[in-house]
C-alpha cells in the first residue's frame, strides 16, 4: 500500500521493461560463425531450389513461330486503304520434332505492342464492361463514340487495338490430310474474369441490347459477333477479348489464345509430326507477331531463369562464403586489438 | 489594450472622446490606470456599470492558452500545417491529379495520404491543445474571496471572474490569482511573505508591504472607502520591476514599488489574510508574460536531413526529366507509323513529343512522388516523441533527492543531445553543488584553519556517495562534536516529516514535499553543524564573557583588545549581515512576534529625530509602555546623547536629546531576556531553521550559530543575537542595503545596544571590500599594525582562493550621528523619489559603503557535486571539449577545475591575463608560436605509429595532440573581451581548439553567450550550454543544445533550457547514452528512409524503359499510396524507437563510443549516396528478377506489379533486419504486422469490388497469384539476392574493419552480464591485465584521441604499462639530456611492454622539464626570456612563469607538475612528455594486429 502511494507521489519513474528501455531482445551480431553459417545455408537453399528448378522447366516444351515476315504480303495488302477489310491469309508450315505432352497452349505473341502505356491502359470503361450501362464511354477518350455519336461498344484503346488475327492450326499427317487440330477457346481467361468483371448487358437478344452504339473502329464485326460458333461467348464475355483486356505488362507478351482439345489424335498432347499454322491476318502493327505453342510445368512455366537466378545466387552466396572464410582464416593469425581505427 | 486608460480615466463625450483617445494613447501609452471597481462611475454620461465596463476592456483573469476553438480549428490548424513546405508540396502533388491529361491515380486517393499526414497532425494539436484547455479550466475554476458591492462583503468566485480592479482577500497558503497591489494586511507592520517558488523556484520567503498610506490605518480595510486611483505601467514581463503610483483623492500621491505587488503564481505564506486590488489579470500578468512555450529548434541532423531531401528533389527531377525525353522520343519514333497502341487525341491527331513529354514529366512527378517521404516527418515527430518519453521515464535521470526527473523541454532536438562536441558549463551550481558551507575564516589578520571542520566535511563526502539513507547519515553525525547528538535526531525528523508529507496523497501535497525537501537541503545538517575551531571558540567566549561583565559600564567594547574586538565584531557582523529570517520548524514559518515601538527602517527625517530623541516616550505611544518600563540602562543614550550633541547642524536636536531616553532601547529588552536564558551550549528549546535568499548567507549564520552566537530572531526593524554570557543582543536595523552584483556587496546599518554607536556592516567580495577599506597611514603603529592585517588577509584570501574557496570580507564602519544623518537625508531623498530611484539608491549605498574598517575574511567551500570529476572525465573520454564559463574570480576557478579534474595536475595551463587590446594581440601569437612548436617537432612521434594521424593545423581538437601533455586555456574576463574581439577571435579560437580544456574566468552572462556564439560559428561545432542560474540563461540560449540544472537557484535556467537535468552528473548518461542511442536511431531511421523511398521510387523507375516513358506503373496506385504510410512504416518506427546499437551499459564503460555521432559516422553525406546506390542496386534485382522471371508469359501489368510491392515489402523487412542490433518482441510483431498486414489488405482489396479501381482493376489478382508458384519463388529470391551484397560488406567491413560501435557490439555480446571481467580479445599479448576496460579505453584512444587516455590520470595505478616505467626512466636521463627527440621517445616506447609491474609514484615520472628542443627553442626563445616569477610560486601544483611583456601584460605559462616547486624559474618546456607517451602502446597494438 506504501509502495503504492509511492509510486502515485513521487516522480520516480516506473521500473518495467518497456519503460526502462530494457525489453529483452535478441541481438543480431554480425559474428563469423553465424555470419558464414547463414551465408552456406542460403546458399544450399538456392543451389538446390535452382537445380530443382532448372531440371523441371526441362520438361516444358515451346515452339514460337513469328510469322510477321511469312506474312508480310498481307500486312502489306492490309496498308493498301481500299482493302482495308479484305481478309488475308497466310499459312505457316512447321515440324514439331518431338511431341508435346500433356495439355498444349497456343499463344500469340506480339513484339513491341505497348499494351502498358500509361494512356492506353486507362482507356476503357468497366461499367460498360461490366454491362450495367453500355453507354458509360466517359474514360475511352478517344475512343468513345464514332462520328455520328453513338457511343462505341466496347470503347477505348484497348478494345480497339484488339488482337483479331484467327490462327488455326492443322496437323498434317500427311501431305494430303491435313487435320485441323481440336482447340478450345474456353478457360483461357480467369474465371473471375469471365464471370464477374465482364458481363453482358442483360436482354434476350445481345445485338438489341448492343442496339445504338457502334462497332470500334478497327473491328471487322461487332462485339456481339465476336464468335460464331457460340452464342455464349460473344460480347464482352468473348474470351480472346477478356483476354486482351487484361493488359500485358510488358511491349513483348504472349496472350493465351487456345488450348489443345485432348480428343482424337491429340489425347496426349501434340504428337511430333509436320504441322501448320492458317493465319487469317487482320491488323498489322509495327511489331512482329508470333504464335506459340507451349505446355505447362508444375510452376506455370516461367522458363529457365528462375532456375538460373536460384543457382546464380546460391553460387554467388557460396563464392563470398569461401572468400569470407578465407578472410577468416588469414586474420585468425594476427588476432587483435580492433579499436584501433 | 490602449484603450483602457480612457474608459476608467475620462468617459467623457462618445465624440470628443474618439479625438481624446487617440491623444491620450500617446500620452499614456506608457501607463495603465485602475480604479476600484465598486466605485459609481465616474462620470454621468457613462452608464451605472461603467466602472465594470472599463475594466473590461483589461484583460480579466480568465487563462486561455488554447490556440484553437471550436470554430477556428480546422482553418487555423490548415494555415499552420500549411507552413511546412512539404506539406504544400504533397497537396500540390495531390491536385495535379485532378488534371485529366496528367493524371496517375485517381485523384480523391491521391489525396489520402496527404489528408491522412493532415489529419494526424490536426489530432495531435487538436489532444494538445484540449490539454492546455483543460488545464486552463482547472485553474480559471479555483477559486478565491472577492469583495462585492452588492453583498459588501467578500464572496467565492472562480479566478476567472476576477477582474482588474477587484478587491481581492486571500489567506494563508492560498496562490496569488493575479497581480495584486497589496493594500492591507493582517500584519501589524503591514507586512506579508509570499513564496515564490512558482515563479522563480526560490524557495525563501519575499516580503511585500501594504502600500504607503494604507499600512497606518487603524481599522480594517474597507474596499468600499477606496477611491484612489493606480496609475502603473503597462503588463510587462519584468518580475523584478514594478512603478507606478496612487493618487488618493486628496491629490497626494505615493509611490509603487515592487515591494507592493503581488504577483500571480506565488503563495502567501506566514500572514494570515491580505487585501489587494486587482493590477494585472489574466494573461497581463508578469507570471504569464514571463511564460514562452516550449522552443522551437532544428536539429543538426534534421537540417542535414533536408538537405538530402532536397537532393531527391533533385533525384526526382533529374527521374522525371529523362523520363520526359525519353517519352518525347518514343512518341517521335512512332509518330509516323500511328500504331495500334497510340492514343491519339481526341481531335483524332497523335500527341506531339513535345505535349508527350510534358505530360509524361508531370505524371512522373506524380508517380515518383513516394521518392520525398511524405511520411519521414510525422514519423520523425512521433519517433522523437517516444525517444523524450523514454529519456523522461530513465530511472537513472531521476534524482532521488530533489524527486525530479529529467525534463525534455525541446521536443525536436533529442539526437542532437549525440553530436556534441563543446560544452559549455557554468561553475556555481552547476559543477558545484551550490550548498555552501562554512570552511575556515581569518580575522584579524589571523587565520583560523578549522581543522576538525575540513575533517567533518570530508567525512561527509563519504557518507554522500553512500546511500542517502537516515541511518548511517546519523550514526556518523553522533561521531561528531559536542552538538551533535540532538543533530543526528533532527536529521531523524526532517527525514520523518519529508516522509508523511509523501504519505498524505493527492499530488500538490508531494510536490509540496518535494519542495519543502528541496528548501530543507538548503540547509542541510552539513551545511549547518560547524565544527567550531576552538582556538577562536575561546576567543568568542572571551568576549562574551568580557562584555557581559562590562556591559553595564561606560564603553564596554573598549574592554576588549583591538583583537577581540574584531572578533566580536566579526561575529556580529555574520550573524546580522544578512536578510536571513528565522522560523521554526514545528510552527511552519510563524514567527513568534514580539511587537516593539518602533515602526520599520527609518523612513523619514521626522522619524529619524523621533527615534533618536526622547521625545517619542512622551509622546506616547500606546503599545511601547510595557517594554519601555522593562530593564534598561541610561548609559548607551547617554553616550548617544554626547555624540549627537556636538553635531551643529541639526539644529534643536541637543534640546531634546539631552533628555535621555531609556525607551529607545532594544537592548533593554534583551538585557531582560538575559536573565533568563540559561548561558550553557545546552540545545536551545527550538530549533531554529535560517532561510536565507542566497546559500552562503544561511552558511554565515550557522558558522556563527557553532561560535554561540546564534541569530535568533529577526524583524524588519530589529534584529536579535544571542550569546551565551551577553544573553540577547537586539540590534536595531537602521537599514538594510541589499546584495546587487555591481556593488558586490551588502551593508547593514544597526545601532549597536552596547555602544549605542550607529555602526554599518558590510559583507562583500574581496576584490571590491579591499578598495574600500579605510587608508591606514603607515605612520603612526596602529595604522602599519591595520596594514599588515590587510595584507594578511590578502594573503589568506589567496590562499582561500587556491583551495577553491569562496572568499567573503567582512568590513565595518562606524558612523557619528552627523555622518549618519548627513547621509541619512540623502539616503530619504533617494528612497522617495520617483524616477532614477534606482540609481540614487546606488549612489547613496556608495557613500556609505566607504572608509570601511577590516574585520577580517571567511572562507565558504562550495562543493563539488557528485560525482562532477568522474562525468567530465567519461564526457572528455567520449571527445566532448569542455569548457568552463564562470563568474568566479581565476583563483577560485582553476582550483574548482583542478578538483574536477578539469585540468590536471600534469598538464600545461596557458594563462591569457592581458590589459589590453595589443597585449592581447600579442599574448596570442605567442601562444600560437608556443603551441606550433610543440606541434612541429611532435610530429614526427606521430609516424612510427600503424596509423598516421597527420597533424593538419585545422583538424578538429580532439585528433591532434597524439604526444606530450596536453594544454589548457585559462582565460580572465578582461582578456576574454579582447580576444572576442573581431581580429583576434580567430586566433583565441584556434589556441582554444589546441587545448584540452578552457577556463574563463569573470566571465559576464554576455560573454558567456559570446563564447558560445563564436564556437558554434566559427568551429561549425555542435555545443551544449549547461548552467543553472539566471546568468547562464544567453549562453543556454545560444548554444545549440541548452541545459539546465534545477537545482537551487531559480527556474530561469530552467525555462530558458531545452533539457533540465537535476544534477551535473546525469549529462553523462543523457549525452552519452540517451544522446547516442537517439542519434543512432534517427540517423538510421533516415538513412532507411531515404532508402527505401529510392529503391521502391527505382522499381516504378526501371519500369519506364518498358512503357515507352509513359509515366505508367505497375503497382496498383493503392500499393504505391499507402505502401509508405501503412505497410512499411510500422516496423521502422519501432526499431527507430526502440533499436539500441550499443547497450548501455558499455556505452558509458567506453564512451569514446560517442565519437561516432560527434563526427556524424552513422549520417554522413557518404553513408546517404552509399544508401542510395544500395538501395539503386536492390531496385534492379527486384525489378530484373520478376521481370525476367515473367518475361514471355502472359501475366498482365498488374498482377506483374503485385509481386513486385510483395517483393519491396519483404526487402524492407530484411534490409531493416539487418539494420536492426536488437530484437524485441515488438520488432518480431511490427514486422510480422506489416507483412500481415499487406497481405490481408491487398487479398481484401482484391476481392472488394470487381471494377472499382481502375485502371488496375485488381480483382482477384492476390488470390490468383497465391496460387502461383512463381510469385512464391520470385518472393523468396529476389530479397535474398538484392540484400546479399550489403549483408556481405557489412559482415566484412565487421569482421575486417570494425567501427567501434561494432565492437561495443561485440564486448556487449561477450559478456552481456558482467562488463567488467577481463576481455580476452583486449588482454591478450598485454603485459597487465588488472584493468581490461581502461586499457581498451586508452587503446581505443591511443591512435586517434589521446586525451581519452589522459583522463584516466586520476587512476593511477591503471595507467597504460608504459607509462610509469617510461617516466621513471626518463627521469633518469634527465638531467644530462639536453635535447630529447625522437629515437629516445622511441626507446621508451620499447621498454613499455617490457614493464612487469606498475608504479605506483605517478610523481617520479614528472621530470623537470627543463630542456627544450631546438626548434621550440628557436621559437619559444623570446617568449621564455621575459618570463619571471609568478605569485603562486609557493604553492606546490604550480610553476608558473609569468611573462610582463612590454606592454605591460602579464603572461602565465603554468606548468603544472607536482614537483615542479623544484624547478621554479626555469624556462618552461615544450618539449613533450613521454610519461604519458602513447606510442608504446601503439606499438604494442602493432604487434598484436
Amino acid at each position: 500500500m506504501e509502495m503504492k502511494l509511492k509510486d502515485n507521489l513521487s516522480r520516480l519513474p516506473d521500473n518495467t521493461a518497456m519503460k526502462q528501455q530494457q525489453l529483452p531482445a535478441c541481438h543480431f551480431h554480425f559474428s563469423a560463425t553465424r555470419i558464414l553459417t547463414a551465408f552456406f545455408a542460403i546458399g544450399a537453399l538456392c543451389l538446390v531450389m535452382g537445380i530443382i528448378l532448372i531440371l523441371s522447366s526441362k520438361s516444358a516444351k515451346t515452339i514460337e513461330i513469328n510469322y510477321t515476315k511469312i506474312c508480310a504480303n498481307c500486312a502489306k495488302l492490309q496498308e493498301n486503304a481500299f482493302n482495308f477489310d479484305k481478309e488475308c491469309t497466310c499459312s505457316i508450315p512447321f515440324y514439331l520434332p518431338e511431341k508435346m505432352q500433356g495439355n498444349v497452349y497456343m499463344y500469340y505473341k506480339l513484339y513491341g505492342f505497348y499494351q502498358n502505356l500509361h494512356r492506353y491502359i486507362r482507356s476503357r470503361s468497366d461499367s460498360q464492361l461490366l454491362g450495367i450501362d453500355i453507354k458509360n464511354v466517359e474514360d475511352c477518350a478517344p475512343f468513345e463514340k464514332s462520328h455520328n455519336g453513338t457511343p462505341i461498344v466496347p470503347c477505348g484503346a484497348i478494345a480497339n487495338s484488339m488482337f483479331n488475327d484467327t490462327i488455326i492450326l492443322s496437323y498434317n499427317l500427311n501431305s494430303a490430310i491435313h487435320i485441323k487440330v481440336p482447340m478450345l477457346r474456353s478457360e483461357i481467361t480467369w474465371w473471375t474474369d469471365k464471370y464477374v468483371k465482364f458481363q453482358n448487358p442483360s436482354s434476350r437478344n445481345l445485338s438489341n441490347a448492343f442496339a445504338g452504339s457502334t462497332k470500334p473502329l478497327y473491328w471487322s464485326k461487332p462485339a456481339y459477333e465476336l464468335d460464331e460458333e457460340d452464342p455464349g461467348n460473344n460480347g464482352f464475355i468473348n474470351d480472346d477479348f477478356i483476354v486482351w483486356m487484361r493488359t500485358a505488362a510488358f511491349p513483348t507478351f504472349k496472350k493465351f489464345y487456345r488450348r489443345l482439345n485432348r480428343i482424337q489424335h491429340f489425347t496426349e498432347g501434340l504428337p511430333a509430326g509436320n504441322y501448320s499454322f492458317n493465319i487469317t491476318y487482320i491488323t498489322s502493327f509495327q511489331g512482329e507477331k508470333a504464335v506459340v505453342l507451349s505446355t505447362l510445368t508444375w510452376d506455370g512455366g516461367s522458363g529457365l531463369f528462375l532456375g538460373f537466378a536460384y543457382t546464380v545466387t546460391g553460387a554467388m552466396t557460396w563464392l563470398v562464403l569461401f572468400s569470407m572464410i578465407a578472410a577468416h582464416l588469414m586474420l585468425k593469425k594476427r588476432k587483435t586489438f580492433f579499436l584501433q581505427q | 489594450m490602449e484603450r483602457e486608460p480612457e474608459a476608467a480615466e475620462e468617459p467623457g463625450v462618445p465624440g470628443r472622446a474618439r479625438r481624446g483617445r487617440r491623444r491620450r494613447r500617446r500620452r499614456e501609452g506608457r501607463t495603465r490606470t485602475v480604479r476600484s471597481n465598486l466605485l459609481p462611475p465616474p462620470g454621468p454620461e457613462e452608464p451605472v456599470a461603467g466602472a465594470a465596463k472599463s475594466a473590461r476592456h483589461l484583460a480579466d483573469n480568465r487563462l486561455k492558452t488554447t490556440k484553437y476553438t471550436l470554430l477556428s480549428f480546422l482553418p487555423k490548424n490548415l494555415f499552420e500545417q500549411f507552413h511546412r513546405l512539404a506539406n504544400v508540396y504533397f497537396v500540390f502533388i495531390a491536385l495535379l491529379n485532378f488534371v485529366p491529361a496528367v493524371n496517375a491515380f485517381q485523384p480523391g486517393l491521391a489525396l489520402a495520404p496527404v489528408l491522412f499526414i493532415l489529419a494526424v497532425t490536426a489530432f495531435k494539436d487538436l489532444w494538445e491543445d484540449y490539454s492546455r484547455h483543460r488545464s486552463d479550466h482547472d485553474i480559471n475554476h479555483l477559486g478565491c474571496l472577492v469583495f462585492s458591492r452588492e453583498e459588501k462583503n467578500y464572496v467565492n468566485r472562480y479566478w476567472k471572474e476576477i477582474h482588474v480592479g477587484d478587491f481581492v482577500r486571500l489567506r494563508c497558503n492560498e496562490i496569488i490569482p493575479a497581480d495584486i497591489l497589496l493594500l492591507s494586511s493582517s500584519d501589524p507592520d503591514g507586512l506579508c511573505h509570499i513564496e515564490t517558488a512558482n515563479l522563480d523556484g526560490e524557495t525563501n520567503l519575499k516580503r511585500r508591504q501594504v502600500v504607503r498610506g494604507f499600512s497606518e490605518l487603524v481599522s480594517e480595510f474597507n474596499p468600499l472607502t477606496f477611491t484612489s486611483v493606480i496609475e502603473c505601467e503597462k503588463p510587462n514581463n519584468d518580475l523584478t520591476r514594478f512603478r507606478g503610483c496612487i493618487i488618493h483623492e486628496n491629490g497626494k500621491k505615493a509611490g509603487l514599488y515592487k515591494e507592493n505587488l503581488l504577483l500571480r503564481g506565488c503563495t502567501i505564506r506566514n500572514t494570515e489574510a491580505v487585501v489587494g486590488i486587482v493590477i494585472y489579470a489574466g494573461h497581463e500578468t508578469k507570471a504569464l508574460l514571463n511564460n514562452n512555450g516550449p522552443r522551437y529548434k532544428r536539429s543538426q541532423l534534421e537540417r542535414q536531413m533536408n538537405c538530402d531531401v532536397l537532393w531527391c528533389v533533385l533525384i526526382l527531377i533529374c527521374m522525371s526529366l529523362f523520363s520526359a525525353v525519353g517519352h518525347g522520343l518514343w512518341v517521335q519514333q512512332y509518330q509516323e507509323k500511328k500504331p495500334l497502341f497510340d492514343v491519339p487525341e481526341s481531335g483524332g491527331g497523335s500527341l506531339s513529343p513535345v505535349t508527350a513529354a510534358i505530360y509524361s514529366f508531370l505524371t512522373m512527378i506524380i508517380v515518383l512522388q513516394v521518392l520525398i517521404p511524405i511520411s519521414l516527418y510525422v514519423s520523425i515527430e512521433i519517433v522523437k516523441v517516444c525517444q523524450v518519453y523514454f529519456i523522461n521515464q530513465d530511472m537513472e535521470l531521476y534524482d532521488e533527492e530533489t524527486d525530479s526527473q529529467l525534463q525534455c523541454r525541446a521536443l525536436n532536438i533529442t539526437e542532437d543531445l549525440g553530436q556534441i562536441q563543446y560544452i559549455f558549463s557554468d561553475k556555481t551550481g552547476t559543477l558545484t553543488e551550490n550548498k555552501m558551507v562554512f570552511r575556515r575564516c581569518t580575522v584579524s589578520g589571523i587565520e583560523y584553519s578549522h581543522d576538525a571542520n575540513a575533517r567533518r566535511l570530508a567525512m561527509y563526502q563519504e557518507v554522500d556517495s553512500e546511500e542517502e539513507e537516515v541511518a548511517p547519515k546519523g550514526s556518523s553525525l553522533s561521531q561528531r562534536g559536542s552538538i551533535s547528538s540532538h543533530q543526528g535526531v533532527r536529521v531523524m525528523y526532517r527525514s520523518q516529516s519529508v516522509k508523511s508529507h509523501r504519505r498524505t496523497g493527492s499530488r500538490a501535497e508531494a510536490k509540496r514535499a518535494s519542495i519543502l525537501s528541496r528548501h530543507t537541503a538548503f540547509s542541510s545538517p552539513m551545511e549547518k553543524d560547524i565544527t567550531p575551531d576552538p582556538k577562536l571558540l575561546e576567543k568568542v567566549s572571551e568576549c562574551d564573557r568580557c562584555l557581559a561583565t562590562a556591559r553595564h559600564q561606560e564603553h564596554p567594547l573598549a574592554h576588549l583588545s583591538p583583537e577581540l574586538s574584531d572578533v566580536f565584531d566579526f561575529f556580529i557582523a555574520l550573524t546580522i549581515c544578512n536578510t536571513v529570517v528565522v522560523t521554526s520548524p514545528d510552527q511552519p514559518r510563524q514567527k513568534v512576534r514580539v511587537r516593539l515601538e518602533v515602526k520599520s527602517p527609518v523612513k523619514t527625517i521626522e522619524d529619524f529625530l523621533r527615534r533618536f530623541t526622547p521625545s517619542r516616550l512622551t509622546s506616547g505611544c500606546s503599545n511601547i509602555g510595557s517594554l519601555a518600563t522593562s530593564k534598561s540602562t541610561h548609559k548607551p543614550g547617554s553616550s548617544f546623547l554626547s555624540s549627537l550633541s556636538s553635531d551643529g547642524t541639526l539644529l534643536g536636536l541637543e534640546e531634546r536629546l539631552s533628555h535621555a531616553s531609556p525607551a529607545i532601547t532594544n537592548n533593554g529588552y534583551g538585557g531582560g531576556r538575559a536573565d533568563s536564558w540559561v548561558p550553557d551550549g545546552a540545545p536551545q528549546e527550538r530549533e531554529l531553521r535560517y532561510e536565507a535568499e542566497s546559500p552562503d548567507e544561511a552558511a554565515l549564520v550557522y558558522a556563527a550559530r557553532a561560535y554561540n552566537c546564534a541569530l535568533v530572531d529577526r524583524l524588519h526593524d530589529q534584529v536579535s543575537v544571542e550569546l551565551p554570557h551577553l544573553g540577547r543582543l537586539t540590534f536595531e536595523l537602521l537599514h538594510t542595503l541589499g546584495f546587487d552584483s555591481i556593488r558586490k556587496r551588502m551593508s547593514v546599518v544597526i545601532r549597536h545596544p552596547l555602544t549605542d554607536e550607529i555602526n554599518v556592516y558590510t559583507k562583500g567580495a574581496d576584490s571590491v571590500l579591499m578598495d574600500l577599506l579605510l587608508p591606514c597611514s603607515t605612520d603612526d603603529a596602529r595604522g602599519r599594525h591595520q596594514k599588515k592585517i590587510q595584507s594578511k588577509t590578502q594573503h589568506y584570501l589567496n590562499l582561500y582562493a587556491v583551495e577553491g574557496l569562496r572568499t567573503l570580507c567582512i568590513a565595518k564602519r562606524v558612523l557619528s550621528k552627523e555622518e549618519y544623518a548627513c547621509w541619512l537625508q540623502s539616503h530619504l531623498e533617494a528612497e522617495s523619489s520617483l524616477d532614477n530611484r534606482e540609481e540614487l539608491l546606488f549612489q547613496s549605498a556608495i557613500r556609505l559603503e566607504t572608509n570601511l574598517h577590516l574585520l577580517g575574511a571567511t572562507g565558504i567551500e562550495d562543493r563539488l557535486q557528485d560525482g562532477v570529476p568522474e562525468t567530465i572525465a567519461k564526457l572528455r573520454q567520449a571527445g566532448l571539449q569542455i569548457w568552463v564559463l564562470t563568474g568566479d574570480k581565476q583563483e577560485t576557478a582553476v582550483n574548482i577545475a583542478y578538483a574536477c579534474k578539469l585540468l590536471d595536475h600534469d598538464e600545461e595551463v596557458i594563462t591569457l591575463n592581458a590589459e589590453s587590446q595589443e597585449a592581447c594581440a600579442a599574448l596570442l601569437d605567442q601562444c600560437l608560436h608556443y603551441v606550433q612548436a610543440r606541434y612541429t617537432h611532435s610530429t614526427p612521434e606521430k609516424t612510427p605509429g600503424t596509423v598516421s594521424v597527420g597533424f593538419t593545423p585545422l583538424c578538429p581538437p580532439y585528433t591532434p595532440t597524439a604526444s606530450g601533455p596536453s594544454l589548457s586555456l585559462v582565460i580572465d574576463g578582461k582578456s576574454l573581451a579582447y580576444a572576442l574581439e573581431k581580429n583576434l577571435e580567430d586566433k583565441f579560437l584556434f589556441l582554444a581548439k589546441q587545448c584540452r580544456s578552457v577556463l574563463c574566468c569573470r566571465s559576464t552572462p554576455l560573454q558567456k553567450s559570446m563564447v558560445v556564439k563564436l564556437v558554434r560559428s566559427k568551429l561549425k561545432a555542435m555545443t551544449l550550454a549547461i548552467g543553472d542560474g539566471a546568468n547562464d540563461v544567453s549562453m543556454i540560449q545560444v548554444a545549440d543544445v541548452g541545459v539546465g540544472i534545477s537545482g537551487q537557484e531559480g527556474m530561469q535556467a530552467v525555462m530558458a533550457s531545452d533539457f533540465a537535468v537535476p544534477k551535473f552528473r546525469y549529462l553523462e548518461r543523457l549525452l552519452i547514452v540517451h544522446g547516442h542511442w537517439c542519434y543512432s536511431r534517427l540517423a538510421n531511421m533516415v538513412l532507411y528512409f531515404f532508402y527505401k523511398n529510392t529503391m521502391f521510387v527505382g522499381l516504378l523507375f526501371w519500369f519506364q524503359f518498358y512503357c515507352g516513358f509513359s509515366a505508367s506503373a505497375m503497382i496498383d496506385q493503392w500499393y504505391l499510396i499507402f505502401f509508405n504510410l501503412l505497410f512499411s512504416s510500422l516496423p521502422q518506427l519501432v526499431t527507430g524507437v526502440l533499436d539500441k546499437d550499443v547497450p548501455a551499459d558499455v556505452l558509458l564503460t567506453e564512451p569514446q563510443l560517442y565519437k561516432s555521432g560527434q563526427n556524424m559516422e552513422e549520417y554522413r553525406p557518404r553513408a546517404f549516396w552509399i544508401n542510395m546506390a544500395d538501395a539503386t542496386f536492390q531496385s534492379l534485382v527486384c525489378f530484373f528478377l520478376p521481370y525476367l522471371a515473367y518475361y514471355d508469359s502472359d501475366t498482365d501489368l498488374f498482377t506483374w506489379g503485385t509481386p513486385i510491392t510483395a517483393i519491396a515489402l519483404f526487402t524492407f523487412l530484411l534490409h531493416l533486419g539487418i539494420e536492426t542490433k536488437t530484437w524485441t518482441w515488438l520488432n518480431w510483431i511490427a514486422c510480422g504486422f506489416s507483412i500481415l498486414l499487406f497481405f490481408i489488405v491487398a487479398l481484401i482489396y482484391n476481392a472488394s469490388c470487381a471494377t472499382c479501381y481502375p485502371p488496375s482493376n485488381p480483382y482477384w489478382t492476390m488470390q490468383a497469384l497465391m496460387g502461383d508458384p512463381v510469385f512464391y519463388l520470385t518472393c523468396l529470391i529476389a530479397p535474398v539476392a538484392a540484400l546479399l551484397p550489403r549483408l556481405f560488406f557489412k559482415a566484412l567491413q565487421g569482421s575486417l574493419f570494425p567501427t567501434q560501435l561494432q565492437l561495443g557490439r561485440q564486448l556487449a555480446k561477450r559478456s552481456p552480464k558482467k562488463l567488467n571481467t577481463p576481455k580476452e580479445i583486449f588482454t591478450q599479448g598485454h603485459p597487465l591485465g588488472d584493468s581490461q576496460h581502461l586499457e581498451l579505453g586508452n587503446m581505443g584512444t591511443c591512435g586517434s584521441l589521446p586525451q581519452g587516455c589522459a583522463s584516466q590520470v586520476p587512476q593511477p595505478t591503471q595507467q597504460p604499462a608504459c607509462s610509469p616505467e617510461a617516466g621513471k626512466e626518463q627521469s633518469a636521463v634527465d638531467t644530462r639530456m639536453s635535447l630529447r627527440d625522437v629515437s629516445l621517445l622511441e626507446e621508451l616506447s620499447d621498454q613499455a611492454p617490457e614493464a612487469s609491474t606498475p608504479q605506483k609514484s605517478i610523481q617520479e615520472r614528472h621530470p623537470g622539464d627543463s630542456t627544450m628542443k631546438p626548434t621550440s627553442t628557436s621559437r619559444a626563445a623570446p617568449l621564455s626570456s621575459i618570463f619571471n616569477l609568478p605569485n603562486f610560486s609557493s604553492f606546490n601544483w604550480i610553476s608558473s612563469l609569468s611573462l610582463v611583456s612590454g606592454l605591460g601584460s602579464v603572461l602565465q605559462f603554468s606548468r603544472t607538475s607536482l614537483q615542479s616547486d623544484k624547478q621554479e624559474g626555469d624556462f618552461l618546456s615544450g618539449a613533450p612528455q613521454p610519461e604519458r607517451n602513447l606510442c608504446g602502446l601503439r606499438e604494442q597494438t602493432v604487434d598484436y594486429f
